[in-house]
């Protein structure tokens, strides 16, 4: 299966798109080095829409009380519960065993394309 | 009287099967006047001459039979349960078949709320006397290190000076109104894990709840209902805190709480990291997988619960091998290892609550006889 999303312009680092692969909500994500990701619009624990939630960094600690705010524009945040998710592996970053489905995207000419 | 008259309860009726039953809170009571002349001056004039007693700031007194202790306890010259070890060896080791029991103290040097240099005195004297007053005299018995958190190097130093002793197993803390997982106190964690220490975490008289003025609610079975709330209060200070991540070694034993309140906390801490993980980066595992793998929970004060009811908590604890049988000897509320828990636990189950799951975080107590 195969869905065009958008035109690459339209899809700027640091920015997200919701579409649909057949009857499947996927979103897609752009991230700040320009590179994309789409994984299942839907989140794990209610299923809201991931792609109303942000689009942002997270927080890694060595030590207590010690953050790092890391891979902005990498991190899928769920627009109600804030649950957050990897856009590149669709893993919950608390419980990384459980993830989103991931599909393959591309540009292919102007157009950015998922598919599964 | 005479001190052989003092034996009454937790005696079988029936012969049953050998539990080699650990017992992970027995308090033996060291008197004033005995620690008095171990403690250097000014501290040992404030005991003599100014009458210091340790801070209470519990506004009811224990409004049972025998006030803190079984009445059948007290001791025929006036002094309180616990002060005799003839009386600790005859009511709890003998009578309840102890092969094992873990001295949890009463005298928490970590709860004074002033004169923390006198606190880290007695410290160093309670755990002196225990070592020669009660450890030398019984091979059952093994103890806990009272340590003044209030002076953290004070602390560690004193963990240090007592770690190798062969029968000290833990380190005591009392559940208190500070957080104990405050990256300050992360020293005495680290020593504890270090040398192969549990840390022990017991309430104390004067340990408030959430209720009332400074804590303390109207009514005395208000306070005493309510303690657990202090547990699990300071579990999730723990955990969120970084403690058993930064100290995966380390194992946390919650005694006098009871714990039936663990399903719940596994069930909200876990549902709280998914939202809120990027809140404590440095908490790296589930708090349900935290909780499983680093801490265990004393039995006592145990619930009156039916054998589905137990066995439904342990189920949804998602592990047998985090409880840990207590007695709480010689408090009002002991629980008696004969009578306390329901009957009809499956064998495998009894013998973990009752000896192994102690045993798996005291690694000096020796191998099952």
């Amino acid at each position: 299966m195969r869905q065009v999303v958008c035109k690459s312009d339209e899809l700027k680092p640091g920015q997200m798109i919701m579409t649909t692969l057949g009857r499947i909500p996927v979103v897609v994500t752009r991230a700040p080095d320009g590179s994309l990701s789409a994984v299942a619009n839907a989140c794990l624990h209610l299923g809201a829409p991931l792609g109303k939630g942000r689009l942002c960094g997270t927080t890694e600690a060595d030590e207590p009380a010690q953050y790092r705010y890391v891979r902005e524009g990498e991190i899928l945040k769920c627009p109600w519960h804030g649950f957050e998710y990897d856009t590149r592996t669709g893993c919950l970053l608390a419980e990384p065993e459980r993830k989103l489905r991931t599909f393959q995207v591309s540009v292919e000419g102007d157009e950015v394309v998922v598919h599964t | 009287m005479a001190i052989q008259e003092g034996l009454s309860t937790g005696v079988r009726e029936t012969p049953r099967e050998k539990l080699n039953i650990i017992d992970t809170d027995i308090h033996e009571r060291v008197m004033l006047h005995d620690l008095a002349p171990r403690l250097p001056n000014p501290f040992q004039r404030y005991i003599k001459e100014s009458g210091w007693v340790l801070e209470r700031h519990m506004p009811y007194t224990q409004p049972t039979a025998g006030g803190l202790d079984r009445l059948d306890s007290k001791l025929p010259d006036g002094r309180p349960g616990g002060a005799d070890i003839e009386w600790v060896k005859r009511q709890v080791l003998d009578e309840c078949e102890v092969e094992y029991g873990i001295l949890t103290g009463w005298l928490y040097p970590s709860m004074m709320r002033a004169w923390f240099e006198f606190a880290t005195a007695l410290a160093t004297a309670v755990n002196d006397y225990q070592m020669e007053n009660w450890l030398a005299k019984d091979d059952r018995l093994y103890g806990s290190i009272h340590i003044a958190a209030q002076d953290v190097p004070s602390a560690v130093r004193e963990i240090e000076r007592c770690a190798d002793h062969p029968k000290m197993v833990q380190v005591m803390l009392p559940i208190e109104i500070h957080e104990w997982g405050d990256p300050k106190y992360h020293p005495i964690y680290e020593a504890c894990q270090r040398h192969g220490l549990a840390v022990g975490f017991h309430h104390t008289e004067n340990t408030p709840t959430c209720m009332g003025i400074q804590g303390f609610p109207r009514y005395f079975i208000t306070w005493h209902s309510l303690v657990p709330q202090m547990f699990m209060a300071q579990v999730a200070s723990l955990i969120f805190n970084g403690v058993p991540d930064k100290f995966p070694d380390l194992k946390i034993i919650m005694v006098e709480g009871g714990f039936t309140y663990v399903p719940h906390l596994i069930w909200k801490f876990d549902q709280q990291y998914k939202m809120l993980r990027h809140e404590v980066p440095w908490v790296k595992r589930l708090p349900s997988r935290i909780l499983r793998e680093q801490f265990r929970f004393a039995t006592q004060p145990i619930e009156e619960l039916t054998t589905k009811e137990f066995l439904q908590i342990v189920d949804q604890m998602g592990s047998d091998e985090m409880i840990c049988f207590s007695t709480d000897y010689p408090h009002w509320d002991f629980d008696s290892p004969f009578q306390a828990l329901p009957p009809g636990l499956p064998e495998d189950l009894r013998r973990k609550i009752f000896s192994e799951n102690a045993r798996a975080i005291y690694p000096k107590l020796p191998r099952k006889k």
